[in-house]
């Protein structure tokens, strides 16, 4: 199949759309120092002071600017974001596809494997790589994708079952096409949207996870992101605070991952060129 | 699966589950005695004390004894003491287990039903306005955490305009009975349903709709249209039928965190579930409990599971071909 | 045929979903109807609301479960805002001698279930506790149990023991024989009869899904009918209590600081604690360089306790008193407080002891001075509780003060298990008490539990503390106890930072009140039962 993603890409709306927020947060997250007056972790004096011309989006409980710490939060969420739901989407499309192309033995183990891991709650993994192992950036994006991977995969592996026995493969095996050929020129662009859908359900999955690392007080507490900065703003619910430290965070949160939704949604046109007009 | 020895399989899952729930509360650093009674400095913690705990909980005994007698429990069907309820845990988990599986039984079922049927809408009027408007509301809504939506429907309709309560799942001894009871409960019920279904219908109606869109352009669609059949009869009974197999499965994956995934809506609500339990037992490191949680847990999913090749089946005959 | 079927697929879910949204809007306007629950029921509200059956070995051992139990039990004497009264012993007597205590007990008690109560309880009551462990106080202290008569009990302790009041005559709940007698597990007796007291409120249910209790009043309490016919303790979380308390759903709570001037100028009456907790820097001082007490004094001066308690309190608590008692405590010594924030003696310390600043921190041997400092997450503790907001203010002062810090978040029991092993450098922690009976300072210094410093390498120190104990004259206790803190401010084995400030709102019905040194050995809860009944 010879297409140019880019190019359909940037003829879609949505893709456009999906397109400009995704840069515009990238470019936020990047510029966050020159965007924002202050220091995301500086003590201001300034407590739970509302939104005005010296910060603009208010302080919080201990008076640090909320802006700054929007900004600053970006950089962690978009990394702990995508790349976890990166390494968990190539994990579940190794083993999800594998297991639905090989079948077999291998598939049964792989699918009882997912079943016992998909049971255990994230709380536990998160507690005991927390006890055992430094935190850091690498260790959180790898321990929110071993959680994401299992469920993941099986939504792989069945979607391969079901593509494995349509028409335009069985044709091609009748034609005496390897494993390989079907591989590349069928499965995987058929598989496309689901891969797309499973990285847009990862990202969300994986932010939503670090918040909850963060409510177990699992890694550097002096790492700003969306999700800390919520469960922080969560225990000020009974002041008007949340108006201008739990919103925003909560909004651009669900910014973001719309953007990548419509990035996914502009994908799944591009890989399904019966459906491009 | 169906037909080589699935049960021998089934049995090696539960027996991995079963060893894998016995280490991993284990391997978590801290134990009972500590997590239960080291926290309150009021406490008298005599020495004679603390040797008689570590006996009643059976501390002292090496991990393969502990384990061995945990199976023979398990096979008379005890499920072991739990040593911060200071209950049999089967007791502790059937009080807590109902109010569970009515929030998030139902709100998977809502969900489930909800985004399949939004998704045939918006797949079969794809680009159309309808669409847009659907898929943005989806997009957006997806995105919230559930501690997020939670805590703001909380705010809106429980503490500003107080029409909703602001916690628990009925109202503490207010004398209902019968009807009364039933209305109470579902008004407790209202806004924690509200939060799991706004939050996680999201993922069933892109799937529906992903996939409606990849099969409107299947060829056997084409075939329905050309013989004449109407357009909901395509939508539902051929294209919508052949996008379930992606929403069963998805749905199965959301009961694997069924039974202990509403942790945040449970607190956020103070409603009783398995997730708030699972939290107390994990923070008292109280291992029997833990492990009853996950056994129930492991359980649902398998069977869940095992309902689930059987759905597909029925769903997409070809399954069992592909076997 | 078929084709009916899928049209009627969608219609189906869209009647169902009508259906339901009608049901619960239904339920909504029955539920309101019956909300308000009576003027006779006082409610109060918890953020945890399970704190187990509510018998005196049933409850789970944390505070809220004491004070649940209290409501049903009495002891032999009590304690009001000033100090001891009389409860089940009208008037009591140390015999120095003997070393016994003679209780002389009232008269006119019944249990719930009617029989009459006598010196006999309390005897079964004591040797029923030496034979099956109680957990809030060490009853080995008292040897022998004796009723010269029906109404009068002799406790004969095992050596002079001035903590006795707090800790047993006031602490220990007193068990009806005729329900306990055969009882072996009592931990596991949660039948309702296993609520039997002679308390001032009688057991109607506790539910443990919902985290609810239901106590109603005994009319025939000794000590007055109480005011409130009904008792119910309900599971809310802090931060909507606030709101309960505005829709009357609740009568009292305790609120989170920076609501209180509002529920004040709503017409709540606002009750401030006495600081009993206390939160503190966990030093391990049994590994370089912190083994050396000049190190940890150089440590003491480099943290802004005022910061802490302006910035991460929002000034809703007092700094930590250097001695481990909080300043308002009536056993405070201000004479211990010998770490005024001043990273200037820091230096000078340091650099005696052999340290050199190069650049932002100090160095030894070219390697540059570095603490890991663990604190665990938001999600438990008490209100106040040292978190990653404490800890990130901590380590920026200590780099202001040139020692270098890592932090590291860990699970709450994580932390305590690595404190408890001493695999630490500098931890966050903290713990309540140090209101109660100046026992407590045994227990948190040379106990044995991670809360505790664990420190006895200074002779001055043990030989104090276990002076206090026996010292029964108060004077002589006050003096000695004043001579603990200073020590323990010069030895350093644990800074204590601050103690937070709680704040309980009640509507006026009931006139609730702190208790003096905390009800039982110590709990700092404004929930005594002589609130209800006087």
């Amino acid at each position: 199949m010879h297409v140019d993603y880019w190019a359909h890409l940037k003829q879609s709306n949505a893709g456009r759309a999906g397109l400009i927020l995704v840069c515009l947060l990238v470019g936020v997250a990047v510029l966050a120092p020159v965007l924002s007056p202050w220091n995301p972790g500086a003590y201001t004096g300034a407590i739970f002071s509302p939104p005005g011309r010296e910060h603009w989006l208010g302080t919080n409980d201990v008076g640090q600017d909320v802006w700054a710490q929007l900004l600053f939060g970006a950089r962690t969420s978009l990394a702990v974001g995508c790349g976890a739901a990166l390494l968990a989407t190539l994990l579940s499309a190794l083993i999800g596809g594998t297991a639905g192309l090989l079948g077999g033995l291998y598939d049964r183990f792989w699918m009882r494997a997912v079943d016992a891991l998909l049971v255990i709650p994230p709380v536990i993994p998160a507690i005991l790589v927390g006890a055992y192992l430094r935190p850091s950036l690498a260790v959180t994006v790898a321990l929110l994708a071993a959680i994401l991977w299992p469920g993941e995969a099986r939504v792989v592996r069945a979607q391969i079952l079901s593509l494995k026995e349509r028409a335009p493969v069985a044709a091609a095996r009748t034609f005496g096409a390897g494993w390989g050929h079907i591989l590349v020129r069928h499965l995987i662009p058929e598989l496309g949207p689901v891969l797309v859908a499973v990285f847009v359900q990862g990202v969300r999955r994986a932010v939503f996870l670090e918040a909850g690392l963060s409510f177990l007080g699992i890694g550097d507490p002096a790492v700003v992101s969306w999700g800390r900065m919520m469960q922080h703003a969560l225990r000020f619910t009974y002041l008007d605070v949340w108006k201008w430290w739990l919103l925003p965070p909560g909004l651009a949160l669900s910014l973001t991952l719309g953007a990548f939704a419509l990035l996914g949604f502009a994908l799944e046109t591009v890989f399904h060129p019966r459906l491009r007009r | 699966m169906l037909r080589d020895r699935p049960f021998a399989t089934y049995v090696l899952a539960v027996f991995v589950i079963l060893s894998l729930n016995f280490i991993l509360p284990r391997l978590m650093p801290g134990d009972p005695l500590l997590a239960i009674y080291g926290e309150e400095a009021l406490l008298a913690m005599s020495p004679e004390l603390k040797e008689e705990l570590v006996r009643r909980f059976s501390l002292d005994r090496p991990l393969s004894a502990q384990f061995l007698a945990y199976l023979a429990a398990l096979f008379r069907g005890d499920l072991g003491h739990s040593y911060y309820f200071n209950a049999p845990v089967s007791r502790v988990l059937l009080g807590f287990l109902p109010w569970t599986l009515l929030l998030t039984g139902l709100a998977l079922c809502l969900c489930a039903a909800l985004g399949v049927v939004l998704g045939i809408e918006s797949g079969a009027r794809r680009g159309r306005p309808q669409d847009a408007v659907l898929l943005s509301a989806a997009l957006f809504l997806g995105g919230f955490p559930d501690f997020f939506a939670g805590t703001l429907l909380l705010l809106f309709f429980g503490v500003t305009l107080g029409v909703a309560p602001l916690a628990g799942a009925l109202t503490p001894y207010a004398g209902k009975a019968g009807l009364s009871l039933v209305l109470d409960v579902l008004h407790h019920l209202t806004l924690p349903l509200l939060t799991l279904v706004v939050v996680r219908v999201g993922p069933f109606y892109l799937l529906t709709r992903n996939t409606m869109v990849t099969t409107l352009g299947e060829a056997f669609i084409l075939t329905a249209r050309a013989k004449g059949c109407p357009d909901r009869t395509v939508r539902y009974r051929h294209a919508g039928r052949h996008s379930l197999l992606p929403v069963v499965t998805a749905a199965g994956l959301q009961y694997a965190h069924l039974i202990t995934g509403a942790l945040f809506v449970e607190m956020v609500f103070s409603y009783p579930g398995m997730g708030t339990l699972l939290y107390r037992a994990l923070l008292t490191r109280d291992y029997p409990l833990i492990q009853g949680i996950l056994l129930t847990a492991a359980l649902a999913v398998l069977t869940v599971n095992f309902l689930l090749e059987l759905v597909y089946v029925k769903v997409d005959p070809r399954v069992v071909r592909a076997r | 045929m078929r084709r009916f079927r899928c049209v009627s697929a969608g219609r189906f879910l869209f009647v169902t979903g009508t259906l339901l949204l009608a049901l619960f809007a239904l339920a909504g306007c029955q539920a309101r109807k019956g909300a308000d629950g009576g003027g006779a029921v006082y409610t109060v509200a918890d953020p945890t609301g399970d704190w187990g059956f509510p018998s005196p070995f049933a409850h789970y051992p944390r505070g809220p479960g004491y004070i649940r139990m209290h409501f049903l039990f009495d002891t032999l004497v009590w304690k009001d805002e000033k100090g001891f009264v009389p409860a089940l012993a009208e008037s009591w007597q140390y015999l120095k001698d003997e070393n016994a205590y003679v209780f002389r007990l009232r008269k006119d008690v019944t249990w719930h279930d009617g029989r009459k109560f006598t010196a006999r309880d309390v005897v079964f009551t004591v040797d029923y506790l030496q034979k099956n462990r109680y957990q809030w106080t060490d009853v080995s202290i008292v040897t022998r149990a004796e009723a010269p008569d029906d109404y009068t009990v002799k406790l004969v302790l095992a050596r002079p023991h001035a903590p006795f009041m707090n800790n047993f005559a006031a602490t220990v709940p007193i068990i009806p024989e005729h329900v306990w007698q055969g009882v072996t597990q009592p931990e596991q007796f949660t039948d309702k009869r296993a609520a039997i007291g002679t308390g001032p409120f009688k057991f109607v249910d506790y539910n443990k899904e919902q985290g609810t209790y239901l106590y109603e009043a005994n009319p025939n309490y000794y000590g007055g009918r109480p005011k409130v016919a009904q008792l119910r303790f309900v599971k809310i979380n802090a931060e909507v209590v606030p709101a309960a308390l505005r829709q009357k759903q609740v009568n009292a709570a305790q609120v989170p600081p920076e609501v209180v001037g509002d529920l004040e100028k709503e017409g709540f009456t606002v009750i401030k604690g006495a600081h009993d907790w206390v939160a503190k820097l966990m030093i391990n001082h049994t590994r370089p360089p912190l083994d050396n007490p000049d190190f940890r004094r150089a440590l003491a001066h480099a943290v802004d306790r005022q910061a802490l308690v302006d910035t991460c309190l929002r000034g809703h608590g007092l700094p930590g008193g250097a001695g481990l008692l909080a300043p308002d405590n009536p056993w405070y010594n201000p004479q211990a407080e010998l770490y005024p924030y001043d990273p200037a003696t820091t230096a000078e310390i340091l650099t005696g002891l052999g340290y050199v600043k190069k650049g932002q921190y100090f160095e030894k041997d070219g390697r540059v001075l570095e603490l890991e400092l663990l604190v665990s997450g938001e999600g438990v503790g008490v209100p106040g509780s040292p978190r990653e907001r404490e800890a990130e203010m901590i380590r920026s002062q200590l780099e202001k003060a040139g020692i270098k810090v890592n932090l590291r978040g860990l699970e709450a029991k994580t932390l305590d298990q690595r404190v408890g092993e001493w695999k630490f450098d500098l931890a966050l922690s903290g713990h309540g008490g140090i209101g109660g009976d100046p026992e407590i300072l045994n227990r948190v210094i040379l106990g044995q539990s991670f809360l505790s410093a664990r420190y006895d390498r200074s002779g001055e120190l043990n030989e104090l503390l276990k002076r206090q104990l026996s010292a029964m004259d108060p004077g002589e206790r006050k003096g000695i106890v004043a001579r603990i803190q200073e020590v323990y401010a010069r030895e350093m084995p644990a800074l204590p930072l601050y103690h937070p400030t709680w704040y309980w709102t009640h509507d006026g019905k009931v006139n609730l009140f702190y208790t003096y040194q905390g009800v039982g050995t110590g709990v700092p809860i404004p929930l005594n039962k002589l609130a209800f009944v006087r």
